[in-house]
């Protein structure tokens, strides 16, 4: 198979693996290939299964046909503490830190060893200052914004060589977005992400690779080079808005390179 | 700005609190000095009481959704099995060997599962040799308790309770050894076929690991050990309890109890209780279920009378000290507080609860556990996603939850009787405690327990003062949880809706 030639440069291969929720057969298929460092992103309208992804390569909706192989261990089947454990950091969709845990105990929960967070402490609050000023307070006093890089600052405690990332910008203030964006772009430099995103200017800016998931499937996937010029396709997965976002985004980068 | 934010967090507490004390200068001038502390006293025991039971029952449903009506029967086996450890242990030292010998055998399951996945047995038959390991192990387990007469060792406690025989002249001969050590073995395998089926020959979509095979060898050997030593020592063990300061062995029969408890609950947990996590409703009936049939085994080996344990001597010489300094000389069964003559055995109870209360409040806020269960009780899911096992921390809890019920049931047992159904009312005010104080939280579970205590012991005192029916009392608990939660839906610190 093709995965073999290569087995260092994929940090996690999912083929066609098929996740049922209770009777709804959600993915239909989907596969993908991470690379090893940097931010692969998945894409696609709300419901085709982003989410879904991820929590079936982590084991918190376990597919039931297909392989997940995590650094050519296959990881399919076994049970999500399992999973996390052998170095996934997963961020949930909306914020979900432990609201009536502090800001330290949310991160503390996440220590796989003793001493976890300290040894990683320093480079959290680098990235996330503002973490530093909140420590000891609840975390339903955090803003929504704060809430969001506590989250991320927990998936970064123990010491993950993959990061799962679910719509890190959902519902932030521009400025916060630009603050996330910056956060992951460091991120990506030591580990790697994968991302799913619906704010097309960041996953455009983020992501080196891309994958299209349409209706449950893996629909497309490439550069994201290449996908910021074709209008056509991002318009035929993504919508109108995205494609318009897309095409200003490529004209300026044309105009650039122009001028 | 942090005042308003303390303010915001705290105003149920603060409210209530200053209600309560409002209340208690009403009450001193109204009832009179002696019965307002009566009263008090009183109310303070029985929500002791509560929330030994409420506290297993909040954890359990905060952490698992799971409402546990077994919960009132585990009040209850608590107690009966601290009246056996205390009034004569032969009973419990009889029937550990077989216990331990089961679970030894359970114990095995990890190890059989890498022998027996390739076995090639059809898919059709897995099932259906499953089932016939199952009744096989049954069979087994029944002729190896056969002939073994339980009730006469249940007996032992019973006839030193009810004659107030020396029970060391009771402790009745028992099988000799050379006959008895066939009972554990046949127990043992009786545990290894379960394990052999739990290990589901020729299933090959099992994953089989190596961390849990070390962990299932030193599992093993510990419980086998175990079973050897209880073999050994169930005749001498009875006896060097029974010749123990008595005292101690009160404190040893409440560790003892707790464990016991704590036990059930850990077996409960993995065999019934797990399966059922995704039905609800079949947990509903699952654990009733098991209320009944407890309560019915109890029945059997001790009939249902009830037995009053006797108390320790600690609070059992004649007499009324004057004040509590006073009591820790004479260790009367009477103390004077505040001029009312209270039974110094209900001090203590009240004692144990503030004490259990402030073992769970520290281990909930600054254990590693306690982290897990807050954050679990929100979000299980992220919880099990950061890498934490988060099916062995619900044994544990529960495990936990059951252990606490057993150690109220033990520290009731020397001043309510010791009876099948004694658990049934404190299940119920569980349940009341709970839902008062929010599901899940154990503060909210503790103020419920306090509320619900005075309200029983006020109930009380105005029906006797006022000629009322005594149902007043009980119909207070049930008004006192419509009013809250018109007011708060889930609860006066409830955070799960």
């Amino acid at each position: 198979m093709e995965m073999d030639q290569q087995p260092t440069t994929d940090i996690l291969t999912v083929e066609t693996i098929h996740t049922y929720i209770g009777q709804f057969h959600i993915l239909e298929g989907v596969s993908l290939r991470v690379r090893r460092g940097g931010v692969t992103v998945l894409l696609g309208r709300n419901g085709a299964g982003k989410t879904t992804t991820l929590k079936s390569i982590l084991g918190l909706t376990p597919p039931r046909q297909g392989q997940v192989i995590l650094d050519g261990q296959e990881i399919q089947g076994k049970r999500a503490f399992e999973i996390a454990g052998l170095g996934i950091g997963y961020v949930p969709e909306h914020r979900a830190i432990f609201r009536d845990l502090s800001v330290a105990e949310n991160l503390k929960i996440a220590e796989r060893r003793k001493g976890d967070l300290e040894r990683r402490a320093d480079f959290i609050f680098d990235l996330f200052p503002d973490l530093k000023r909140l420590y000891k307070l609840p975390g339903h006093h955090l803003s929504g914004g704060q809430q969001q890089m506590l989250a991320v600052a927990r998936a970064l405690v123990a010491d993950n060589k993959l990061l799962l990332i679910d719509e890190p910008s959902e519902g932030l203030a521009p400025v916060l977005i630009e603050q996330m964006m910056e956060a992951i772009r460091e991120l990506s430099a030591t580990t790697t992400v994968l991302l799913v995103e619906q704010n097309f200017i960041m996953a455009s800016q983020l992501g080196e690779h891309y994958y299209i998931i349409d209706d449950g499937r893996t629909a497309h996937d490439g550069a994201m080079a290449d996908l910021i010029h074709d209008t056509a396709l991002i318009r035929r997965y993504l919508g109108a808005s995205a494609a318009r976002v897309g095409g200003e985004f490529a004209a300026r980068s044309e105009q650039r390179r122009g001028g | 700005m942090k005042l308003k934010g303390f303010w915001r967090q705290n105003s149920t507490f603060v409210v209530l609190m200053v209600l309560l004390i409002l209340l208690i200068p009403l009450g001193w001038i109204t009832m009179g000095q002696k019965p307002f502390v009566r009263t008090v006293l009183s109310g303070l025991t029985l929500g002791a009481l509560y929330l030994m039971v409420a506290a297993g029952l909040t954890l359990i449903f905060g952490l698992m959704d799971v409402l546990n009506f077994a919960h009132g029967a585990m009040f209850m086996i608590g107690a009966y099995a601290g009246w056996q450890f205390y009034t004569n242990p032969t009973f419990l030292f009889g029937l550990a060997p077989l216990v331990f010998a089961l679970m030894t055998g359970l114990a095995a399951t990890p190890l059989l599962r890498p022998l027996v996945i390739g076995w090639p047995v059809p898919e059709e038959w897995q099932r259906r040799l499953r089932t016939f390991l199952i009744l096989l192990a049954i069979a087994v387990g029944v002729i190896g308790v056969l002939g073994l007469d339980l009730r006469d060792l249940a007996k032992t406690a019973m006839v030193s309770t009810m004659v107030a025989a020396n029970p060391l002249a009771e402790a009745t001969p028992q099988e000799p050894l050379a006959r008895f050590w066939l009972r554990p073995t046949l127990l043992l395998i009786a545990g290894l076929l379960m394990a052999l089926a739990q290990a589901r020959p020729g299933d090959q979509t099992q994953i089989v690991h190596r961390a849990e095979q070390r962990r299932g060898w030193i599992a093993l050997l510990a419980l086998l050990a175990l079973t050897v030593a209880a073999v050994l020592v169930r005749e001498p063990a009875a006896i060097v309890v029974l010749k123990m300061n008595a005292n101690w062995r009160f404190v040893l029969a409440l560790l003892v109890g707790m464990l016991i408890g704590g036990g059930i609950g850990a077996v409960m947990e993995t065999s019934l209780v797990r399966p059922l996590y995704v039905r609800p409703f079949y947990l509903v009936i699952a654990t009733s279920g098991l209320a009944f049939v407890l309560k019915e085994v109890v029945q059997f080996l001790w009939d249902p009378l009830p037995y009053q344990m006797e108390r320790p001597p600690l609070f059992a010489q004649p007499g009324k000290a004057d004040s509590i300094l006073d009591w820790f000389s004479a260790q009367t069964t009477t103390v004077d507080i505040l001029g009312v003559t209270f039974p110094s055995y209900r001090l203590f109870i009240i004692v144990l609860g503030i004490v259990m209360l402030l073992g769970l409040l520290g281990l909930m806020r600054y254990t590693r556990l306690g982290m897990i269960i807050r954050a679990g009780v929100q979000d299980r899911e992220m919880v099990e996603a950061l890498g934490i096992n988060v099916r062995r921390v619900f044994t544990l809890v529960f495990a936990m939850g059951v252990g606490l019920a057993a150690l109220g049931g033990i520290g009731a047992a020397p001043f309510i009787p010791v009876e099948p159904v004694m658990g049934d009312r404190f299940l119920m005010q569980g349940f009341i405690t709970v839902v008062l104080g929010g599901m899940g939280s154990v503060s909210g579970a503790a103020v419920g327990a306090l509320l619900l205590g005075l309200a029983r012991a006020f109930g009380d005192y105005l029906a006797l003062k006022f000629q009322l029916t005594p149902a007043i009392s009980e119909a207070s608990t049930v008004i006192i949880m419509a009013i809250v939660l018109l007011v708060r839906p889930s609860g006066l610190f409830g955070k799960k809706e």
